[in-house]
């Protein structure tokens, strides 16, 4: 018999060293401080943080590209990924990230752990980093996440394992990691980091799972925790009131913080919109208003403290997450926040004490129950009796789902995509299980007679005019100096719409649905705009009638045309 | 129609669920062994995976850890043909070639607790067989927990 000789394999490789990647990027990130960001709009080239500046507007002073010439943009570069083997959600991964770019380079985070360095101008891949990420997890929503931050030389991005991570930002290297959640519990994070003062704030995701939310603070050099703001009191503290006495409904609550909050300087008030109460439709189980689910908090950036609340949705029984932005603005003199919720509503607030101003509706079918002027909430439609059905308007994806609104300084409108579809939920109560989903219904959205559009709202709530589209819209909008407002449609178009008047300019199809954040920035003095695109998700919540539509996975950025440029590259 | 059996690997074995192209044309996945890192006094830990000849399986092909943190693994290669190891690892998934008759060791980390794939992931070797999974136990630390009375799990 012959021995067979073994030899030595070839030695292991990072799977990303077989790329195109250059291994580094220009060590553009070391100088952006907390000052840089603070005044992020003075250097519109930038998109330092995940609104573009921290009162949330989404709104860039460029303007070389306008309503003029805005039908001649073309595509600049496409940055394309696929996943490897397997990954966690593997049917409901999608591209919902917002793209930070400073100084020619853009960091971008994909599904399942991937951040990305890219040349803004080419597209070429500069180095990725990838986090290792159980396929068990639990996720309600979809293998997601929801963009990276940057300050001080480092890139901070959030896991589905519910880590922080901090990389630097010239390599990817990992500086720290810490552990934020329990994914026994069904913890999870999905958002993307903000960062104010010296800390990194990110909020957990989870509600689905009877979870207990929670706001944290890292120390940006350490990765320690500052501070950690529980979005449920526990009995005694205040808001417990709202919830039962006896039992532990308030230790399963839910009202996860996770999509990016705003941030007053002056205030110095962070403004976190939070989720829904656990289970998600049935409230009999914890009867009282359940703070600070659904609700805008505004918490102390030093201390962590909830200094007021409001509260858009008191006992939810539809699933009306109040997670969506807050965007600061100021009108006759007054500090305000405009905050467009799933219920339907929008609700203006006075952002130094959180007094209503004015609430209005921005969808045409509302039939869950009644918010008025002066904030009055009564329920109609809701899952009440055991297994019997009810229909409703917005569904539990909501009249606009977290993907976000803009707003123009220089027209003075808010620009809101909207969402006008029903659902059919039927209470159906089950234990609480860690790890389990806790809805407490079977939940059918309507795949037929819904609507969507781009409406414009002034800070009043008069509708100044509307683009309509068939479908749904389920993703962010982007306001521009040039008087442009750029949004993309679950078919995989993105549009120009005119900012003033609605009116259609322009349209490129991408290839898959939009569920992410459009940007745009400038290299050279020249403006490219860029949307990540990648359908996916929880698309069975949002608009089932697009549950075969493909996921893609790329990165579009566009520009007006120039010379052909001939270089070659690896 | 039998649906349950108490002898699963008894089945498997009669429906030619458990070699290739007898019962289907590869071999279904999560058919192979168990086994368990070993793991050092510094707590890093090590395994040894092989690829079993004409079988396109790993072996193990589910490999526990305790916990999460540092592995070793050693990848055999047993089979007359080349093939390849992908594994999650934090930072970047580490890849090597594996040579008909070859050895090498690669290093990863992975979080804990949760399941992770690993496959040879050429031609079609992943749904012949060549994909495994690696089984981090254990819980996040107590600082990451949340402040709440212990919870019912399934």
């Amino acid at each position: 018999m012959t021995t067979i000789e073994y030899r030595q394999a070839p030695p292991p490789v990072d799977f990303g060293s077989l790329t195109t990647a250059t291994g580094t990027a220009p060590p553009v990130v070391q100088g952006v401080t907390y000052e840089r960001i603070l005044d992020a709009r003075s250097e519109p080239q930038n998109w330092l943080t995940y609104y573009g500046a921290y009162d949330g507007q989404r709104y860039s002073p460029l303007d070389e590209i306008d309503t003029g010439n805005v039908t001649r943009l073309t595509p600049a570069w496409v940055f394309s990924f696929s996943p490897h083997g397997l990954h966690a959600g593997q049917s409901t991964y999608a591209f919902e990230t917002c793209p930070i770019v400073v100084d020619g380079v853009m960091y971008v985070s994909g599904w399942d752990g991937w951040v990305w360095a890219l040349d803004g101008k080419t597209g070429q891949l500069l180095w990725q980093y990838k986090h290792a990420i159980p396929f068990d997890v639990s996720l309600c929503c979809g293998n997601v996440n929801r963009g990276v931050a940057v300050a001080n030389g480092k890139v901070f991005v959030c896991t589905l394992n519910a880590h922080v991570v901090a990389l630097d930002a010239t390599n990817g290297d990992r500086i720290w990691d810490v552990t934020n959640g329990d994914v026994r519990a069904g913890e999870s994070l999905t958002i993307a980091p903000l960062v104010v003062k010296d800390r990194v704030v990110v909020g957990s995701s989870g509600g689905e799972f009877g979870v207990r939310g929670h706001l944290d603070a890292y120390d940006m050099e350490t990765g320690e925790r500052v501070w950690r703001c529980y979005t449920v009191p526990k009995p005694g503290e205040p808001g417990s009131e709202t919830w039962p006495a006896e039992g532990e409904a308030w230790a399963r609550g839910g009202a996860n913080c996770w999509i990016t909050g705003t941030f007053d300087p002056e205030t110095n008030l962070l403004y976190w919109g939070t989720g829904n109460p656990a289970p998600d439709f049935d409230g009999e189980v914890r009867p009282g208003d359940n703070l600070f689910t659904d609700s805008v908090i505004a918490v102390d950036a030093d201390t962590g403290e909830i200094r007021w609340h409001y509260q858009c949705t008191p006992h939810d029984l539809w699933d009306y997450d109040s997670n969506m932005e807050c965007i600061l603005f100021e009108q006759d003199g007054r500090k305000l926040l405009a905050h467009f919720d799933k219920n339907g509503y929008c609700f203006v607030l006075d952002r130094t004490n959180g007094e209503r101003v004015r609430i209005f509706p921005f969808v045409d079918r509302i039939t869950w129950g009644e918010i008025s002027p002066d904030g009055q909430v009564t329920p109609r439609i809701y899952p009440d009796k055991e297994g019997e059905e009810v229909h409703f308007y917005p569904g539990p994806a909501g009249a606009k789902e977290w993907t976000h609104a803009a707003y123009s300084p220089r027209t003075g409108l808010f620009y809101v995509p909207v969402q006008d579809t029903g659902a059919r939920v039927a209470r159906r109560r089950r234990e609480f299980k860690e790890s389990i989903p806790y809805w407490g219904a079977a939940v059918i959205v309507d795949a037929e007679d819904m609507a969507g559009s781009v409406s414009a709202f002034n800070a009043s709530g008069e509708e100044v005019w509307r683009w309509r589209n068939d479908l749904p819209m389920c993703a962010s909008v982007l306001a521009t100096a040039g008087d442009l407002v750029f949004a993309g449609t679950p078919s995989g178009t993105f549009v120009a719409l005119d900012a003033r008047s609605g009116e259609f300019l322009w349209q490129f199809n991408c290839g898959s649905g939009h569920h992410s954040s459009p940007i745009t920035y400038s290299v050279e003095g020249k403006q490219y705009v860029a949307v990540p695109v990648g359908w996916g998700a929880w698309v069975e919540g949002f608009l089932p009638g697009m549950m075969g539509g493909p996921h893609g996975q790329a990165m579009f950025v566009f520009s007006l045309p120039e010379d052909i440029d001939s270089a070659g590259g690896r | 129609m039998a649906t349950l059996t108490p002898d699963r690997s008894e089945m498997l074995r009669q429906l030619g669920l458990d070699r290739q192209n007898v019962g289907m044309l590869g071999r279904l996945l999560a058919t192979g062994n168990i086994g368990q890192a070993q793991e050092g006094p510094d707590g890093r830990m090590t395994a040894e995976i092989h690829i079993v000849p004409d079988q396109l399986i790993w072996d193990p092909s589910v490999l526990v850890l305790p916990h999460g943190g540092d592995l070793d693994i050693e990848f055999v290669n047993d089979d007359q043909n080349t093939h390849c190891a992908l594994v999650p690892s934090n930072g970047d998934s580490q890849w090597m070639w594996l040579p008909n008759y070859s050895r090498g060791t690669m290093h990863v980390t992975l979080d804990g607790p949760g399941q992770y794939w690993f496959s040879s992931n050429i031609g079609n070797d992943e749904g012949r067989g060549l994909i495994g999974a690696i089984v981090v136990m254990g819980d996040v630390p107590a600082s990451a927990r949340l402040d709440r009375p212990p919870q019912p799990r399934p």
